[in-house]
C-alpha cells in the first residue's frame, strides 16, 4: 500500500541503524520509567504547586 | 529547618511580556499585509522596500523569534524561577539578554526590507546579527544555568528539562546553520552549496519549528496548566518518555521538506520514517496536557485562559498530526508548494504558540500586578474571535491547496496539462486568500482587544517587581539514589550533555555522509560556475526575495516536466550558494526558465508584471531599471567563492568586470534590437543574465548523456 521507502540502492544501512539506535534509547527510557517509585513521581508533579501560592487559592486538587 | 528568604524578579517577566503583546501585534499586522498583497498587488506600494518578497521575511521573523521569542522568555523567566525556588541568577544578564534581544528585532526589522538576506528561511538575517543572536543566547544559558545551579529545588521540575533541550538544541541549530563566510558587512556565502545547503537549512528550519515553537512550549504547558486548573501533571513518567522521544525523533525529520527532490533518496526516506514516528511523542504531550485537565473541564467553561489553552493543545494535536500525513510522499506530491503548508505553519503559530502566549498573558498580568483581570468577557471575546480567525484562515488555505495543487496535475484526455499557464491556478485561489486575509483581520482584532484589556489590567494594579518568597536551602544529599531519571533530574550539567548527544544523533546520521560520500552528490561536467554578471543577478535575486514565491526545483512528475522542463539534478546546484529552491509556489519554478523566453520579455516581466501576464499578482520592479548595479564587492565575492571550492580562476576574477560588462553589453544590443533603449550597468540587466542562465547548463548536453552523467 504504501512504498514510502523504495530504491535505496544499498544505502538500507542507515535506515535500520537509526532505527535500531531509537528502539534501544527508548527500551533504555521505558525501562528507568517502570523502575520509577511513586513517591518520587508525586513529589515531583507537585514542584509546580509552592505553599505560598496555595494559601491564597484553593486547595491542590490531586485526584 | 532554615527557611531562606528571597525574591522572585517580576520585573524582567512583565519587560518580556509587554515586549511579546509589542512584536505579537507588529508582526501580525505585517502578517495582515502580505497576505492582502497576495489579493491586491498594489499593496506593495512600489517601493522596493516593501514588496512582499521582502516582507514577507519580515512577518515570520516577527512573529517567530519577537512574538514568540519574547514570549519564551516571559514564560522561562516567571515559570524558572518558582519551580528552581530561586531567583534569576543575575539581574544584569537578565537586562543584557531583554534589550539584546530587543536590538536583534529592531536590527532585523530594519534590514530585511533594505535587502540584507542570507534567503535561509527563517534564517534570513545576515552575519552580523546572526552573532549577536548568538551571543545573547550565550547570555540566557549563562542566566538559566546559574538559576539552577543555585536553586533550592533539589530536583528539576519536566518544564526544566524542555528548557535545557531547547536551550542546547536551539544553540547547536544556531551555530551549524550560520556557517557563513563573510564578503562584505552585509553579504556573505553560506560554506554549504546546493544540495547540502539544502539539507542544513531543512534540518535547521525543522527544528526551529521543533526547539523554538514547540519545547519551550510544553515546558511552560507542564507548569502553566497545572497551576491554571490547580491539578498536577496528568502524569509524569508520560511526560518523561515523551520528552525523551520527542528530542531523540525530532531532529531527524527535517528532510521531509525535501522531498522528491535531488536530496539522496536514503536520506528523504529517513526523513518520512521518523516524521511519522514523531506522531507518538508529540501526542503523548497533548494527551498529558488534555488528561490534566481531567476533573476541571468545568473551569475550562468559566476560565478564558484555560480555553486557550484547550485549543492551543487541541492545534498542536492538529498540526503534529498533520505533519506526519504532509510527510507521506502521496501527499506531499500534491501538497507541497501549496497553501496546505501555509494552513499547517498557521495553526501551529495561531493556535499553539499564539493561544497559549495569550493564555500565559492573561494568567501573569495580573498576578505580577497584584490585582485580577480587568474584564473576563473581553478576554472571552478575545477568545472567540481569535478561534474564528483560525478557522477563516486555515480553512480557506487548505481549500485553496488542494484546488491548486489539483490543476497544477490535471492533463487533458489528449494528454497535455489542462492549465498549462500557472497564473490561471493562482487567480483561481483569489478568493480563498481573500477569506484568509478576514481570518487574519479577525485574530489581530483578538490581539487588539486583549491589549486593551491588559492595558486596563496594568493601570489598576502594582507591578510587584521583588515578589517575596521562601524556601529551605539546599542540604547536601545523604542517601544514595538508585533511581536513574531520578539522579539525573538533580544534575542539570549531565542533563544538558545527554540531551545534545539525543539530539546529534540524528543531525550527524544525516549529514556527515551526504557531505563526505560523493555519490551521494554526483556533479555534472557541463555545469559551469556562474558568470560574473550572473553572480551578480544571482544576488539581486536573493535580494529582493523572489525565493519567497518561486521555487528553483522540478520534481521528477509528468505534471512538473511537461510545466517546467527536465527534472532538477543535485549536481546543477553544486554552485549553489545559498540553495533557492523556495518552499511555495505563489508563482511558477524557474529552475528551467533560462531561454524560455527572450530577454524583453524579461524586462517587461520585471517593469511591470501585467504586460506580460494579465492580472498577475507579482510587484513590479521598476527600480532595477533605475539603479546602478554595485560591483564594489564583485571580486571579493569572487575570490570569498573561490576560497569555497568553487574554480574561479585568477585571470576570471581579474577580469571580472571586463567579462561583465562584455556580456551586459550583449543583452543591452539584445534589448535595443526590441525598443528597449537600457544601459548596460543597469540592475535589470543582470537580473536577466542570471533568469537566462538558469537550467541551461544540462540543456546544452543531450539529455540522454546527462542522465548517463548523473547516473555514474
Amino acid at each position: 500500500m504504501f512504498k514510502q521507502i523504495t530504491n535505496l540502492h544499498g544505502d538500507e544501512i542507515y535506515l535500520i541503524t537509526s532505527l535500531w539506535i531509537f528502539l534501544v534509547f527508548f527500551l533504555l527510557v521505558a525501562l528507568m520509567l517502570v523502575w520509577m517509585k511513586k513517591e518520587h513521581i508525586n513529589y515531583m508533579k507537585d514542584i509546580p504547586f509552592d505553599e505560598a501560592e496555595e494559601k491564597d487559592g484553593e486547595p491542590l486538587n490531586k485526584d | 529547618m532554615h527557611l531562606e528568604q528571597f525574591n522572585y524578579d517580576n520585573r524582567i517577566v512583565r519587560d518580556f511580556a509587554v515586549a511579546t503583546i509589542i512584536w505579537g501585534l507588529v508582526g501580525m499586522s505585517i502578517g495582515l499585509l502580505v497576505a492582502c498583497q497576495l489579493i491586491w498587488p498594489e499593496m506593495n506600494f512600489l517601493t522596493q522596500y516593501s514588496t512582499f518578497g521582502r516582507v514577507r521575511p519580515v512577518h515570520t521573523n516577527a512573529v517567530i523569534f519577537a512574538f514568540v521569542g519574547n514570549g519564551i522568555f516571559m514564560g522561562v523567566y516567571y515559570s524558572l524561577q518558582r519551580v528552581l525556588k530561586a531567583r534569576m541568577f543575575s539581574d544584569v544578564l537578565s537586562k543584557i539578554h531583554f534589550w539584546g534581544w530587543q536590538f536583534i528585532i529592531v536590527a532585523s526589522a530594519i534590514t530585511l526590507p533594505l535587502g540584507f538576506t542570507t534567503s535561509h528561511e527563517y534564517a534570513e538575517m545576515e552575519w552580523p546579527i546572526d552573532i549577536a543572536i548568538t551571543l545573547i543566547w550565550v547570555v540566557f544559558g549563562i542566566n538559566m544555568f546559574g538559576t539552577i545551579i543555585k536553586r533550592r529545588e533539589r530536583h528539576m521540575y519536566v518544564a526544566v528539562w524542555f528548557y535545557i533541550a531547547t536551550f542546547v538544541t536551539v544553540a547547536v541549530l544556531h551555530i551549524v546553520n550560520s556557517m557563513q563566510l563573510p564578503v562584505s558587512m552585509w553579504k556573505s556565502f553560506y560554506v554549504y552549496a546546493g544540495v547540502q545547503d539544502a539539507l542544513v537549512q531543512w534540518w535547521y528550519g525543522h527544528n526551529a519549528v521543533a526547539f523554538f515553537l514547540t519545547t519551550p512550549y510544553l515546558g511552560m504547558m507542564y507548569y502553566f496548566l497545572p497551576k491554571m486548573a490547580n491539578r498536577p501533571v496528568y502524569s509524569y513518567k508520560l511526560s518523561i518518555l515523551h520528552f525523551w522521544s520527542l528530542i531523540f525523533i525530532y531532529i531527524w525529520a527535517g528532510p521531509h521538506h525535501l522531498l522528491y527532490t535531488s536530496l539522496p533518496s536514503w536520506v528523504q526516506s529517513l526523513g518520512v520514517v521518523f516524521s511519522i514516528m514523531l506522531i507518538a511523542p508529540s501526542w503523548g504531550g497533548m494527551i498529558n496536557g488534555l488528561l490534566t485537565l481531567r476533573g476541571a473541564w468545568d473551569k475550562v467553561r468559566t476560565e478564558p485562559m484555560l480555553k486557550f489553552m484547550v485549543v492551543a493543545l487541541t492545534s498542536y494535536g492538529m498540526a503534529t498530526f498533520e505533519g506526519p500525513m504532509l510527510s507521506l510522499k502521496q501527499v506531499n506530491a500534491i501538497a507541497h508548494f501549496t497553501d496546505w503548508i501555509v494552513a499547517h505553519v498557521h495553526v501551529g503559530a495561531l493556535g499553539w504558540n499564539g493561544f497559549m502566549t495569550f493564555a500565559i498573558l492573561y494568567y501573569l498580568i495580573p498576578r505580577v500586578y497584584k490585582t485580577t483581570l480587568h474584564s473576563k468577557k473581553l478576554a472571552n471575546v478575545h477568545f472567540w474571535i481569535g478561534t474564528l480567525g483560525i478557522l477563516f484562515y486555515a480553512i480557506p488555505m487548505y481549500w485553496a491547496a488542494v484546488v491548486q495543487g489539483l490543476m497544477w496535475k490535471e492533463f487533458t484526455p489528449e494528454g497535455v496539462l489542462k492549465y498549462p499557464n500557472f497564473l490561471a491556478t493562482t487567480l483561481e485561489i483569489i478568493p480563498m486568500h481573500m477569506m484568509r486575509a478576514v481570518g487574519g483581520a479577525l485574530y489581530l482584532t483578538g490581539a487588539i482587544i486583549m491589549t486593551y484589556n491588559l492595558v486596563k489590567t496594568i493601570k489598576k494594579g502594582n507591578l510587584l517587581a521583588n515578589e517575596p518568597a521562601e524556601a529551605p536551602a539546599l542540604l547536601p544529599l545523604k542517601s544514595v539514589e538508585r533511581d536513574q531519571h531520578r539522579r539525573l533530574e538533580r544534575k542539570p550539567i549531565l542533563f544538558m550533555v545527554l540531551a545534545l548527544i539525543a539530539i546529534l544523533i540524528g543531525g550527524i546520521v544525516e549529514m556527515i555522509p551526504t557531505f563526505t560520500v560523493s555519490s551521494n552528490i554526483p556533479t555534472i561536467a557541463a555545469v559551469k560556475p556562474y558568470t560574473a554578471l550572473e553572480l551578480q543577478g544571482r544576488d539581486l535575486y536573493i535580494r529582493e526575495g523572489c525565493v519567497n514565491c518561486h521555487s528553483q526545483t522540478v520534481r521528477p512528475f509528468r505534471s512538473e516536466t511537461s510545466r517546467y522542463g527536465e527534472y532538477s539534478k543535485a549536481g546543477e546546484f553544486v554552485y549553489d550558494r545559498p540553495f533557492l529552491w523556495g518552499s511555495k509556489r505563489t508563482g511558477p519554478d524557474l529552475h528551467r526558465v533560462g531561454g524560455k523566453y527572450p530577454h524583453k520579455w524579461h524586462f517587461d516581466h520585471l517593469l511591470d508584471p501585467t504586460i506580460t501576464s494579465p492580472g498577475s499578482i507579482m510587484p513590479a520592479y521598476p527600480w532595477l531599471i533605475d539603479q546602478t548595479l554595485d560591483n564594489s564587492t564583485l571580486q571579493a565575492k569572487m575570490r570569498a567563492m573561490r576560497s569555497l571550492g568553487v574554480p574561479y580562476s585568477s585571470n576570471e576574477i581579474d577580469r571580472a568586470l571586463i567579462d561583465l560588462q562584455k556580456q551586459a553589453t550583449g543583452i543591452t544590443k539584445d534589448l535595443a534590437s526590441n525598443q528597449v533603449e537600457i544601459r548596460s550597468d543597469r540592475e535589470i540587466v543582470a537580473m536577466i543574465a542570471y533568469l537566462q542562465r538558469l537550467g541551461t547548463d544540462i540543456k546544452a548536453v543531450v539529455p540522454e548523456d546527462a542522465a548517463a552523467k548523473t547516473d555514474q
